[in-house]
C-alpha cells in the first residue's frame, strides 16, 4: 500500500454534519512532504485524506502505528507540530504551512532502525529496566548515552519562545463537565432554573456523539445547540477539560485553543458538579490488535461524518452493539466495500491481524481469512469515572453490562449524566439529564431511574495483543507478571507500567483488569482498578505556574540603592542592598566618619493602650512596666518551649503609646504571636496592634559623625548626649518632614541613631543626609558591612546565632532573663533550663591563626563528636583578623579554651574562646558617646 | 543648630507614577488623564486611619459607607478604616485607637466594567453582584498578596479600592496591569478620592 | 482545596489560613512539671474522627478562632470565637493561646 495517494481516493464528497470549510483549502507539510488540507481538519484527519496511514512508531518496540480511536487520547496520533512536541494528531486542527513530525522514529518514519527492538522482545519484557543495565555500575553513563536515543517522546527545544499562560478563577453554581446530549440538556435545565453554569466540553464543539450521529441525531444536537446559545447563564468552554475535581468542589479545568493564551488554568468552586463525559469505546485485544488500518467504530464514524474521509477500502466490522453496526452502516453509505460482518452477540470473533505496516487480512474465528485493508471493532464502552472517584466515590462493576457505574457513595454535590449513569433512549438520557441539572441548581426534583442494558463481556480475545499502546504491553506480559507475583492491580501497573501511558488508562485499564482477573481466576470487581487521580487530561507546567505572583516589597529609598550601584540582597519578600562595591570600606567608613543604612525592612509594631506594658512583660524575658516616656529598652522574646523567637527595641513614645521593633523576618510572625495572646487568653487586655513595618522608612545614621550629620537636618530635638542619652526616643522634624520617630541605639557599636520617617518621605530625608554630610564622610552602607560591625560587637543575630533548639540561657542573655516575673512566654522551660546548668551557650571565638575565616556551620569538634558550630564567622577590619561567634559544649564555655574547628574541607584548625561577645570596644564606650 | 531645610517637601508613592507627573497637595503624583474603558490609578496620597476599638464606627463588618469625600469601611472585627476627608476621625468611646496609615499603606482604584473579570484572574474571591456588590468590603489574598478591597462604584462605573502594606504597592499594580493586559488595561491619574 | 468557615467572613479558601493546631489547656506555668508543660507542647491526641483547632485567618480577618472538624472527611462542625465558650453545649474546651509553641519561627517576611 503506497503512502502517499490521490486524495480523492479517501476525501469524501460533503456530509451533513462535517465540521470541515471546505472554501478554505491549504497545505502543509507532514515528515518532509506538502499535503493539503481543508479548515477544520485535525493532522490525523487531513493525513488519513491523502491515504498517510502510519503515523508514529510505538514507544518501546517502534511498531508502525496510526489512528485507533481518531479523538484526543489516540495513542498512536502524538506528533511533533511546529516545534511543540505530543501534539495529539487526532485533535490539533491543522494551520496553513504547519510543520508536522513524526515522533519517535530514527532514522525515519518509513525506516525505523529501533523496531530492530521487536527482535530483543524477550530481553524487552516489562521490569526489563530492573533486571538489566544494573552492573556493572561504572557503565551507567553509557548506558544512559544508549537509552536515550532509544527514549521516546517529542523534542523540545532550548531555544523555544516562552508561552503566556495564565489563570483564573470561577464559581459556577453548576459545573458540568462533558458537552455531550447529557451536557447540554443538564446545563441548560440548570440555567433555565436560575444557575450560573460552567460547560466544559473537550473536543471543539458541543455534541459528544450526536455529531458524526445520522439525520436524527444531528437533528437534536442542532436543537440542543441552539437552547444552550439561547439560553442566559450558561458559560461554555470548548477544546477544554475538567482535569480534577478537589475538596469541596474545587475544580480545576484546563482551557486550550485561545488565541492569545498558550494554556489557562481556571480554579473554580462550584456549587454542584455534573458528571457526564460519556462513554469511552474501549479497544480489542488480539494479534495484531496495533496495526495501521485497525480502527474502533467511532474512530470510523467521526472520520466519515465529521472529516469526509473515507478510512479504507474494504473492511471488515466485529460488532457487538449498536454503534458498531451503525458504523458497518456508514462505511456502506460511502462506497467502502463491508466484506463481512462479524456479528459478536452471535459467537463471531476476531483471532489475528495480519500484515506489518497495514491490516492485509484477518483471521477470524470461525477458521475463514478475510482480506480487507481496514478493521472495526465495537466490543464496549469503558465509563470514564476519574472525576467521581476523585469525589470520593467507588464505582461499581456490573458484569451484565461489562462496564462499571457510579456507586452509592457519591457526595451530593455531585451528579452523573448521561452513559455515565446508566442507558436508554436518547430521548430519556435527556430527559434524565434535564432532571439531574435542575436538581443541581435546586436542590430538588426526582431524578428518573436509568436502565442499564446488557453487553456481551468482550476484553481479550484467543491471542495476545497489546494492552496498552502507549506503554507497548501486552497481555502476555500481564500474565506474565502476574504469574511473577504481580498479582495485584496497583502492583501490576507499576511494574508493567500498563495505564501509565499518554491515555492514562482510559483505553486500557479495564483490559488489564480483565486479563488479570483471568489470570487470577478472580472476577474483574475483586481485582478493582487502580487509583484515578488528577490531572484527567495532560496539562502544561505553564499553566500549572501560571503567573508568577512573588510579592516583592521595597524601601522608599531602593531607586537611590540602584542609581548608587547597591548589589541586591534577597532576603524574605524584600530585596535589601547588600553593598555598594566595597563593605569593607563601608566598615571602615562608619567607625571613622558616619554611614547611613536602609534598615527598613525592620519589623515595626505600634502598640497603643493602657496594657502595653503588660503584653511587653508577657512577650519578652525582661521587665517593662517602669519603663518611662522617652526611654527604649532592648528584649528578646522567647516561645513557650524558651527557644529565642524575636528580639528588638521597644520604645515608650507617649502616654499609652509605645513603638516595638523586631527583626525583619519575624515581623509578621511576631505580630501573629501578639494577637494569638491578645484574642485568646488575654481578650481583657485593653491593647491595640497595629503594624508599620512599611509605614515608616527606618534609616540608622552610625559614626562619630552621626549626631553632627543628624542635627544639620533636625529640627525640634536637642541631639546633645545629656538631653538625648543611650537608649532613648524622640519624636521631630527631619529635612522639614514632621513626625520623625529617632531613637539612639547601635547595633553596629557606634555612636547611632535609628531614625523611622512616614515613609512616603523617606527618599527624600535620605537624599538630604546624603547631601548635607559631604564634608563629614557619609557613606551609604549595605547589610554586609553591618553584619560585620554587629559581629565585631558580638551582638547575636536570631535565626543565625540561634536555631529552633537554642533556649534562652544558651542565648547569652543571662541578665536579661527575669524568672521573678509572674509569668512570660517561656518562663518555665527556663527556669527549668536554669536549674538544670550545663547548657550549650554562645561565645565569641577567634581563629588562632587570625587570617583563617571558618565558613559559617563549621562544625567544633573533639576528637570525633561534634560538640559545637561556627554561627557567624568574618574577617573584620576594624581587629585586621577573623572573629566569630559559635555554640559550644558548657565544658568548653570558659575564656581562653582552645576549641577546634573542622573546614568544610576537613582541615581543622584552632580557635579561643574570647572572654566576651564583642570583639570590639567590648565596654561599649563610642555606643554612649 | 540647623541650617533652614526647604520645608514640604513631596512625598512619594510606593509606585511609580506614569507620566507626566505632577506634584500636588505635597505628594508626586501622575497627571495622565486616560478614557480607557479599563482604568487603574494610584491613589496612595489619600489620608487613611485605622480606627479600632469596640462598635465605634456605625459601619458593620464586611461593608462600606461613603460620606461625601470620606468613605468608612468596616475592615475587621472591631477594625474600620477610613479613607479621605480633611482631619483625623475621633470618635467617642471606651477604649479607641486611631492609627495614621496614610504612609503605610498603598491605594489603588480600579474602574470599568471589565474591573470583575480582571479580579477574577489574581484573586479567589465571587466577584458577582450578589456576593461582592457595590459597598461590599473584605480583606482576601490578591496576587498571592493579603489585600483590603472595597467596591466603591463612580458615575455608575463598577470601581474597586485595593490597598496593601505599602512596600507592596509596586508589586500590587504590576500585577493588576499585567492581569488587565488583554483587557485593554489603562493607568490613569488619580483624582484624590 | 478545602473551604474553612472563618466566623467572620464565611467560607474561604484553606489557603487564607494557617493552621494553628489541635487545642490543648494550657497548664498554670507556676505550677505545672515538666511532663505536663511538654504535654502541652508536644503531645497532641491526632484522632481520625472530630477534633477541636485553632485557626488563623491569616490573610482575611486576622481572627483566631476555634472549630470542630472531622480530620478524615473535613467536615466543619462547627466554628467559635474566642469568649464564646459559654454558648456551647457538653464540655467545651478553653481556647489555649500557647498551642503554637514555637511561635512560627521562620514564616520568614510574609507580608502584613
Amino acid at each position: 500500500m503506497s503512502e502517499r495517494s490521490p486524495a480523492s481516493l479517501f476525501r469524501l464528497g460533503p456530509q451533513p454534519g462535517e465540521v470541515l470549510d471546505r472554501s478554505q483549502s491549504f497545505h502543509f507539510l507532514w515528515d518532509g512532504g506538502s499535503y493539503p488540507a481543508f479548515a477544520g481538519d485535525t493532522i490525523a484527519a487531513a493525513l488519513a485524506a491523502s491515504g498517510v496511514r502510519v503515523l508514529s512508531r510505538s514507544f518501546k518496540y517502534h511498531r508502525p502505528r496510526g489512528i485507533l480511536t481518531a479523538s484526543f487520547h489516540d495513542p498512536g496520533c502524538m506528533v511533533q507540530a511546529d516545534g511543540e512536541p505530543n501534539v495529539r494528531a487526532a485533535h490539533r486542527r491543522v494551520k496553513p504551512a504547519m510543520d508536522v513530525a513524526p515522533q519517535n522514529v530514527w532514522p525515519s518514519l518509513r525506516f525505523d532502525v529501533r523496531s530492530a527492538n521487536r527482535a530483543l522482545g524477550r530481553f524487552l519484557t516489562p521490569g526489563f529496566y530492573y533486571k538489566t543495565f544494573i552492573k556493572p555500575q561504572r557503565l551507567w553513563p553509557a548506558y544512559q548515552k544508549v537509552l536515550k536515543r532509544f527514549a521516546a517522546g517529542g523534542r523540545i527545544s532550548a531555544g523555544s519562545a516562552h508561552g503566556y499562560f495564565d489563570k483564573r478563577y470561577a464559581h459556577p453554581d453548576v459545573l458540568v463537565a462533558g458537552g455531550g446530549p447529557a451536557g447540554m440538556a443538564a446545563a441548560v435545565a440548570a440555567a433555565e432554573a436560575g444557575a450560573s453554569v460552567m460547560l466544559v466540553e473537550e473536543e471543539h464543539d458541543l455534541g459528544g456523539h450526536l455529531r458524526w450521529g445520522g439525520s436524527g441525531e444531528l437533528g437534536v444536537l442542532a436543537a440542543l445547540r441552539a437552547a444552550v446559545t439561547g439560553q442566559s447563564g450558561i458559560e461554555v468552554l470548548t477544546d477544554s477539560a475538567v482535569t480534577g475535581r478537589y475538596d469541596d468542589n474545587w475544580v480545576a479545568v484546563v482551557q486550550r485553543g485561545l488565541s492569545d493564551v498558550e494554556e489557562r488554568l481556571i480554579k473554580a468552586r462550584a456549587g454542584v458538579v455534573v458528571v457526564a463525559p460519556g462513554l469511552i469505546e474501549r479497544p480489542y485485544v488480539f494479534a495484531g490488535n496495533d496495526t495501521p488500518g485497525v480502527m474502533l467504530s467511532t474512530a470510523v464514524r467521526r472520520l466519515v461524518n465529521l472529516y469526509a474521509v473515507r478510512p479504507g477500502s474494504r473492511a471488515v466490522v466485529l460488532t457487538a452493539n449498536d454503534e458498531g453496526d451503525a458504523a458497518a452502516a456508514d462505511l456502506e453509505r460511502v462506497g467502502v466495500e463491508v466484506a463481512a460482518v462479524v456479528d459478536a452477540r452471535r459467537g463471531g470473533d476476531v483471532v489475528r491481524v495480519r500484515g506489518g505496516r497495514s491490516v492485509e487480512r484477518v483471521e477470524l474465528g470461525d477458521g475463514t481469512s478475510v482480506d480487507c485493508d481496514l478493521l472495526v471493532t465495537a466490543v464496549g464502552w469503558t465509563a470514564p469515572t476519574a472525576l467521581l472517584n476523585m469525589a470520593g466515590d467507588r464505582p461499581v462493576y456490573r458484569p451484565q453490562a461489562a462496564r462499571f457505574l457510579p456507586g452509592a457513595d457519591l457526595a451530593p454535590n455531585v451528579l452523573a449524566a448521561g452513559g455515565l449513569a446508566g442507558d436508554g433512549s436518547l430521548d430519556q438520557l435527556i430527559e434524565h439529564a434535564r432532571a439531574v441539572g435542575q436538581r443541581a441548581a435546586t436542590g430538588e426534583g426526582v431524578i428518573p431511574d436509568l436502565e442499564v442494558r446488557d453487553h456481551p463481556a468482550l476484553f481479550g480475545g484467543r491471542t495476545h495483543g497489546i494492552v496498552d499502546l502507549s506503554e507497548d504491553i501486552s497481555s502476555k506480559d500481564i500474565v506474565a507478571a502476574a504469574r511473577e507475583g504481580y498479582d495485584s492491580v496497583e502492583l501490576l501497573k507499576r511494574f508493567t507500567t500498563v495505564t501509565m501511558g499518554a491515555a492514562q488508562g482510559k483505553l486500557e485499564t479495564v483490559n488489564a483488569v480483565a486479563i488479570l482477573a483471568e489470570a487470577t481466576g478472580r472476577s474483574i470487581d475483586e481485582t478493582g482498578t487502580t487509583m484515578w487521580r488528577p490531572p484527567y487530561v495532560p496539562i502544561t507546567l505553564g499553566a500549572l505556574a501560571g503567573r508568577m505572583f512573588e510579592p516583592i516589597r521595597h524601601s522608599p529609598m531602593q531607586p537611590w540603592h540602584e542609581a548608587y550601584g547597591a548589589v541586591p540582597l534577597v532576603a524574605g519578600e524584600w530585596i535589601r542592598p547588600d553593598h555598594y562595591g566595597d563593605p569593607v570600606a563601608e566598615v571602615r567608613n562608619v567607625r571613622d566618619n558616619v554611614g547611613i543604612i536602609d534598615v527598613t525592612p525592620l519589623g515595626k509594631l505600634d502598640l497603643r493602650g493602657p496594657d502595653v506594658p503588660q503584653l511587653l512583660n508577657l512577650l519578652y524575658v525582661n521587665k517593662w512596666s517602669k519603663l518611662e516616656i522617652g526611654a527604649v529598652r532592648y528584649g528578646v522574646m522567647c516561645a513557650e518551649d524558651g527557644v529565642v523567637l524575636d528580639d528588638g527595641v521597644t520604645g515608650h513614645l507617649g502616654p499609652d503609646h509605645y513603638l516595638m521593633s523586631t527583626t525583619s523576618s519575624g515581623a509578621a510572625t511576631v505580630w501573629e504571636w501578639a494577637e494569638n495572646w491578645l484574642q485568646t487568653a488575654h481578650r481583657d487586655w485593653r491593647v491595640h496592634v497595629t503594624p508599620v513595618t512599611a509605614a515608616f522608612a527606618s534609616i540608622n545614621v552610625a559614626g562619630p559623625n552621626s549626631r553632627q550629620l543628624l542635627s544639620r537636618v533636625t529640627t525640634g530635638v536637642d541631639l546633645s548626649p545629656e538631653a538625648f542619652p543611650y537608649m532613648n526616643v524622640r519624636t521631630g522634624s527631619i529635612a522639614g518632614v514632621d513626625g520623625c520617630v529617632m531613637w539612639r541605639i547601635g547595633f553596629t557599636g557606634e555612636l547611632s541613631f535609628e531614625i523611622h520617617v512616614p515613609a512616603g518621605y523617606g527618599l527624600h530625608v535620605w537624599e538630604a543626609l546624603i547631601d548635607h554630610g559631604a564634608d563629614l564622610g557619609v557613606a551609604p552602607f549595605g547589610v554586609e558591612a553591618q553584619r560585620i560591625m554587629r559581629l565585631e560587637k558580638g551582638h547575636a543575630i536570631v535565626g543565625q546565632d540561634t536555631d529552633g533548639l537554642t533556649r534562652g540561657y544558651s542565648a547569652a542573655i543571662d541578665s536579661l532573663i527575669k524568672l521573678d516575673k509572674d509569668d512570660f512566654a517561656g518562663l518555665p522551660e527556663l527556669s527549668w533550663q536554669r536549674q538544670r546548668g550545663e547548657y550549650p551557650m554562645l561565645v565569641g571565638l577567634q581563629p588562632v591563626d587570625g587570617s583563617v575565616v571558618p565558613a559559617e556551620a563549621s562544625q567544633i569538634v573533639e576528637g570525633n563528636h561534634i560538640v559545637g558550630r561556627i554561627t557567624s564567622s568574618r574577617w573584620s577590619p576594624t581587629l585586621g583578623r577573623s572573629i566569630c561567634l559559635g555554640f559550644v559544649a558548657p565544658h568548653l564555655i570558659d575564656a581562653g579554651t582552645v576549641v577546634t574547628v573542622q573546614l568544610p574541607d576537613r582541615s581543622r584548625i584552632e580557635a579561643t574562646v574570647t572572654p566576651q561577645l564583642a570583639h570590639f570596644d567590648p565596654a561599649g564606650v563610642r555606643l554612649r558617646g | 543648630m540647623a541650617e533652614p531645610v526647604p520645608r514640604s517637601p513631596a512625598a512619594r508613592s510606593p509606585i511609580t507614577p506614569a507620566a507626566p507627573v505632577v506634584v500636588r497637595d505635597g505628594w508626586e503624583v501622575s497627571d495622565r488623564r486616560s478614557s480607557a474603558a479599563l482604568t487603574l490609578a494610584d491613589c496612595t496620597p489619600v489620608r487613611k486611619f485605622v480606627v479600632r476599638g469596640n462598635g465605634v464606627l456605625g459601619v458593620p463588618f464586611g461593608r462600606a459607607e461613603r460620606h461625601g469625600d470620606t468613605l468608612v469601611a468596616g475592615s475587621g472585627p472591631g477594625e474600620w478604616t477610613v479613607f479621605g476627608g480633611e482631619a483625623a476621625p475621633s470618635p467617642e468611646g471606651e477604649f479607641i485607637s486611631v492609627v495614621d496609615v496614610t504612609h503605610g499603606r498603598a491605594l489603588i482604584r480600579l474602574t470599568g466594567v471589565l474591573a470583575a473579570r480582571l479580579l477574577a484572574k489574581v484573586c479567589p474571591i465571587d466577584f458577582s453582584e450578589r456576593v461582592t456588590p457595590h459597598g461590599a468590603a473584605f480583606r482576601s489574598s490578591v496576587a498571592a498578596l493579603a489585600t483590603d478591597v472595597v467596591r466603591d462604584d463612580r458615575d455608575g462605573s463598577p470601581s474597586y479600592l485595593l490597598h496593601c502594606e505599602r512596600s507592596a504597592g509596586q508589586y500590587l499594580y504590576d500585577s493588576l496591569l499585567d492581569a488587565g493586559a488583554e483587557l485593554g488595561i489603562e493607568p490613569t491619574g488619580g483624582d484624590g478620592r | 482545596m478545602i473551604l474553612v468557615p472563618c466566623p467572620h467572613c464565611g467560607p474561604r479558601n484553606v489557603a487564607e489560613f494557617r493552621h494553628v493546631g489541635e487545642a490543648a489547656a494550657r497548664p498554670d506555668p507556676a505550677s505545672a512539671t515538666p511532663e505536663q508543660w511538654r504535654g502541652y507542647l508536644y503531645l497532641r491526641r491526632n484522632p481520625a474522627g472530630p477534633t477541636t483547632e485553632t485557626w488563623y485567618h491569616r490573610a482575611g480577618c486576622r481572627a483566631y478562632f476555634a472549630a470542630e472538624r472531622h480530620t478524615v472527611t473535613n467536615e466543619f462542625r462547627r466554628t467559635w470565637l474566642p469568649g464564646e465558650v459559654a454558648a456551647l453545649a457538653g464540655g467545651a474546651t478553653e481556647m489555649g493561646a500557647g498551642v503554637d509553641a514555637s511561635g512560627g519561627q521562620g514564616s520568614g517576611g510574609k507580608s502584613t
